[in-house]
């Protein structure tokens, strides 16, 4: 992959602003101008599901360019009124599930998917749905096989060239990856600037992941320019700004990050960045606050339990809880799901906890998949050289 | 540092939402192939080949495979006229062991070359000499084509063919002489082309007994589509019910409706082969036998980008992916659902069994039922009765057959040997005639009539409460025959229409049936 596509992709994006706002179009965001047109069509059409429907989907939209879950409840809140209208309303069903990924009730969702997809096999973003949660899920083949359905039964769809993008990632072709995201960006309507930046952020993170610190850099800016303070690209940007070795300017970006989406998790980012710029009483303090908040949602679908089992492992800053809760929580989380990041991330618990011979099996589940992310090697290397080191330690008798 | 995965942590979802949550999608026969008109198929045909004067039970010889594509072609519209479409992988596939997949399959790939880059038609010509700039000797139009070889054939296609078989060599069929296989082009009109000199001509018969064709031709299949496709608002005809012929119209053979597909061209690919090639063991079965029955489908496929990539140079493109198949004729259109249809055409036989329901249930029954308000009985579902069509089973195959999957596939017993042309039926097996389709599908089988027959009459299922042989024995649209002489031997398909001079026959019109 050389440089053109990105190339050309800046000349498409508008100047950055360096000043945070909200996007052009009357300060109205694309989920906010869906969210009014689809109360307005309630109000015209009070007894049809669809506005209902249209309701839903906006909110779900709305979630993501907040980061805020509580679009989700509102967005549950107008399903139960399409469905009181029409019980099986298949649009409704659809964003139904949609709403489950959001709120990561991945099994729930890739069941209620495939319910969708007998009913119309034809029908591609269900096979979007399915493939969304089974990849969430570790159930790669399956992701794949529809991915494939997507691109086969329409060629050159959108949500289809994104998730092709994310499998390829996944198995370890960021060309490939990149080349898709860039033809996915170039059929997106300018208005739409959330699904822009959200490619762009896309792009970004791959070229960061190629080692193309330059152009990531170049397509995050974009996203920016296109959606100021977008959460993701904000995340994205601090990571560019840590493998720069610039720790004061990621840490910035992070605390951006985290104002524009308070979670646990991002507070996590945020404590490690600050760790890391040496602002250690304040790390000390974002980690005792993570600790806490993630905590008390680790039993929900929608929790901060990755980064809380990196907290155990790695940071050792709880006054509770050492690396045995780390490998807890990971045992619970790969009882869920299978994918590459919680067999990471159960793999690196067990090696924290003395348990090279299972962490090996673990990790190596996880690249088996093809995956080339930088931090699984880091890992898998670790394991390996500890392996080694014991087996070099023990003189087994003649 | 680990990537964005599609799904981030706190309140975010999908890759991307797009506009909406559903794509459009209309109706001609599968969306995405409504979408791709080279790749669609109208018809698949099969059947023992039939030699002109042949005497009744002469034993089967050989068999004619065709498959047509790209539809409703209007003979006169150029300046390109109808190519076949060099991406498109075509295929017609054989199973001959009952388990729904290919067993031998037949590859057509084919080249497009253009002779005279600067001429704006892909056909001209004139005379047998061509035509020059007054007063000069320099050609400005070529002769009239009447070979391969004549310049005024500007777009010219030369195709291959390949034979994949299981537990075979695979073969690559060739000229004896070496010569490369024409795609006979379109007929634009008697002063530019002789056509039927470049058909006689495109029609090559090969060493071992093979025999191949493709190119332009007239559209075999007749319909009145225009009826079918209004909500089954056929015609009333003498019967007075409408859809319902009376004996006398049952045996016409003019039309008392309208051919919707009349003057129009269709692009054919025929291959004629020995049966024992196509048959698991290697000999021509007796139709007693359970494996002289076969399986026939045809598919069109294109490259596709694919998840996971290809090797370099086509580093996003993957190996074919099936635009669209067929076996028997008139499932996709009428049986499938609209929310299945692009899945049908896209996925392979072997898996139809998710299909089952519309097979055994077919909506279009229900829908028939309804318009005629309790006139037409049909029979109950599911409709085993129909299982003949969809598995390897009595009255095509032999009695005792393993059925196999449930799949659409063209079942051709090829130990019934052909009926000689003078004896056959349109109505094939359900006229008496045990060579016409459902038993595979000859060209001059009027499948409409048929499907109607069998599968809302449910003649097959008779009798049943209400059957009426009056009624559901003498279903038909009103089209009894095609507008255009068929050819009596190999490769059979009528010539194309003249472009200049052909005629689209409309209700209302002398042999156009009533509007009403």
């Amino acid at each position: 992959m050389n440089a053109l596509p990105i190339a050309l992709l800046s000349l498409l994006l508008p100047v950055i602003p360096a000043v945070q706002g909200r996007p052009a179009a009357k300060n109205r965001t694309p989920a906010e101008l869906a969210v009014a047109r689809a109360r307005k069509g309630i109000e015209g059409f009070p007894g049809r599901p669809e506005p209902w429907n249209q309701l839903a989907l906006a909110l779900a939209r709305r979630a993501r360019e907040t980061a805020k879950p509580s679009f989700y409840d509102e967005a549950k809140a107008a399903l139960a009124k399409s469905f009181d209208l029409a019980p099986r309303n298949f649009e409704g069903r659809k964003v139904q599930v949609w709403v489950s990924l959001g709120q990561h009730e991945f099994a729930r969702a890739l069941a209620g998917a495939k319910v969708l997809n007998r009913r119309a096999p034809d029908d591609v973003l269900v096979y979007g749905l399915v493939a969304d949660a089974a990849a969430e899920l570790g159930k790669y083949d399956e992701a794949e096989e529809a991915v494939q359905w997507m691109l086969d039964l329409r060629p050159g769809n959108v949500p289809g060239l994104t998730r092709a993008a994310y499998l390829r990632e996944i198995f370890g072709d960021l060309d490939g990856a990149l080349d898709l995201m860039v033809q996915a960006f170039e059929q997106i309507s300018p208005s739409e600037a959330e699904d822009r930046a959200w490619v762009l952020t896309q792009v970004g993170h791959l070229h960061r992941s190629r080692g193309d610190l330059e152009n990531a850099e170049k397509a995050l800016e974009g996203a920016l320019g296109l959606f100021p303070e977008y959460h993701y690209a904000l995340a994205e940007v601090a990571r560019v700004r840590e493998a720069q070795g610039r720790a004061g300017d990621a840490l910035a970006f992070r605390r951006r990050h985290y104002e524009a989406a308070p979670h646990p998790e991002n507070l996590f980012e945020l404590a490690v960045a600050l760790d890391r710029a040496g602002e250690e009483e304040e790390a000390a303090t974002a980690f005792g606050r993570f600790e806490r908040e993630a905590r008390e949602e680790m039993e929900t679908a929608d929790n901060a339990n990755r980064e809380l089992i990196a907290f155990y492992v790695d940071h050792a800053r709880s006054k509770d809880f050492g690396e045995e809760e780390g490998l807890r929580i990971a045992r619970r989380e790969a009882s869920l799901r299978r994918d590459i990041h919680t067999l990471d991330a159960l793999a690196w618990a067990l090696h924290a906890n003395g348990e090279p011979a299972e962490a090996k099996r673990q990790i190596e589940a996880a690249l088996a998949v093809g995956t080339r992310d930088a931090g699984i090697l880091e890992h898998a290397r670790a394991i390996g050289a500890d392996i080694q080191a014991r087996s070099a330690s023990y003189s087994p008798a003649r | 540092m680990r990537p964005l995965p599609i799904l981030l942590s706190r309140g975010a979802v999908l890759a991307l939402l797009v506009a909406s949550t559903a794509l459009p999608s209309n109706h001609r026969e599968a969306p995405i192939t409504a979408l791709d008109h080279k790749a669609d198929i109208t018809d698949v045909y099969a059947f023992v080949s039939y030699a002109p004067g042949q005497a009744p039970n002469t034993p089967p010889s050989k068999a004619t495979l065709i498959l047509a594509v790209d539809p409703l072609l209007e003979p006169g519209n150029g300046p390109t006229f109808f190519p076949f479409d060099p991406a498109i992988l075509y295929e017609i596939k054989v199973d001959h062991d009952r388990d729904a997949r290919p067993d031998v399959v037949f590859q057509f790939r084919f080249t497009t070359e253009y002779q005279l880059p600067g001429v704006f038609t892909a056909l001209a010509g004139v005379g047998p000499s061509g035509a020059f700039e007054p007063g000069t000797s320099n050609l400005v139009v070529p002769p009239r084509i009447t070979s391969f070889d004549n310049p005024g054939l500007n777009l010219r296609q030369t195709y291959t063919v390949h034979v994949d078989r299981s537990g075979g060599p695979d073969l690559d069929l060739e000229n004896s002489d070496g010569s490369p296989f024409f795609a006979v082009p379109a007929n634009a009109g008697p002063r530019t082309i002789d056509y039927e000199a470049l058909y006689a001509a495109g029609t090559y018969a090969l060493p071992g007994g093979i025999s191949v064709f493709a190119g332009t031709t007239d559209d075999a299949f007749w319909i009145d589509l225009g009826a079918a496709f209004d909500t089954a608002n056929f015609r009333t005809l003498a019967s007075g019910v409408p859809g319902v012929l009376t004996a006398s119209e049952d045996a016409s053979t003019t039309n008392l409706a309208s051919d919707t597909v009349s003057g129009y061209a269709v692009n054919t690919i025929a291959i004629e082969v020995p049966i024992e090639m196509l048959t698991r063991t290697g000999v021509i079965e007796p139709a007693t036998s359970p494996d002289a029955t076969i399986g026939v489908w045809a598919s069109t496929s294109r490259q596709r980008v694919t998840v996971r990539r290809s090797p370099l140079p086509e580093k996003n493109k993957g190996p074919w992916r099936q635009v669209q198949r067929m076996g028997n004729p008139l499932i996709n259109e009428l049986v499938i659902g609209i929310g299945s249809k692009d899945r049908f055409s896209m996925d392979q036989p072997e898996n139809d069994e998710q299909f089952a329901d519309f097979f055994l249930n077919p909506p279009i029954v229900g829908i028939v039922e309804a318009l005629y308000g309790g006139a037409l009985a049909v029979p109950a579902a599911p409709r085993t009765d129909l299982l003949p069509l969809v598995t390897y089973a009595e009255p095509i195959a032999a009695p005792g057959t393993e059925p196999g999957p449930i799949a659409d596939l063209l079942r051709l017993n090829t130990g019934v040997p052909a009926t000689p042309l003078a004896m056959a039926s349109r109505l094939g097996l359900i006229g008496g005639d045990p060579a016409g389709y459902p038993n595979g599908r000859r060209i001059y089988d009027d499948v409409t009539d048929i499907t109607l027959r069998v599968a809302v009459g449910g003649v097959l299922a008779a009798p049943f409460p209400g059957f009426n042989p009056d009624i559901n024995g003498r279903l038909g649209d009103g089209v009894n025959v095609d507008d255009q002489p068929y050819h009596d031997s190999f490769p059979y398909v009528g010539s194309c229409p003249s472009g200049r001079n052909r005629r689209h026959i409309d209700p209302g019109e002398p042999g156009g049936g009533p509007v009403n």
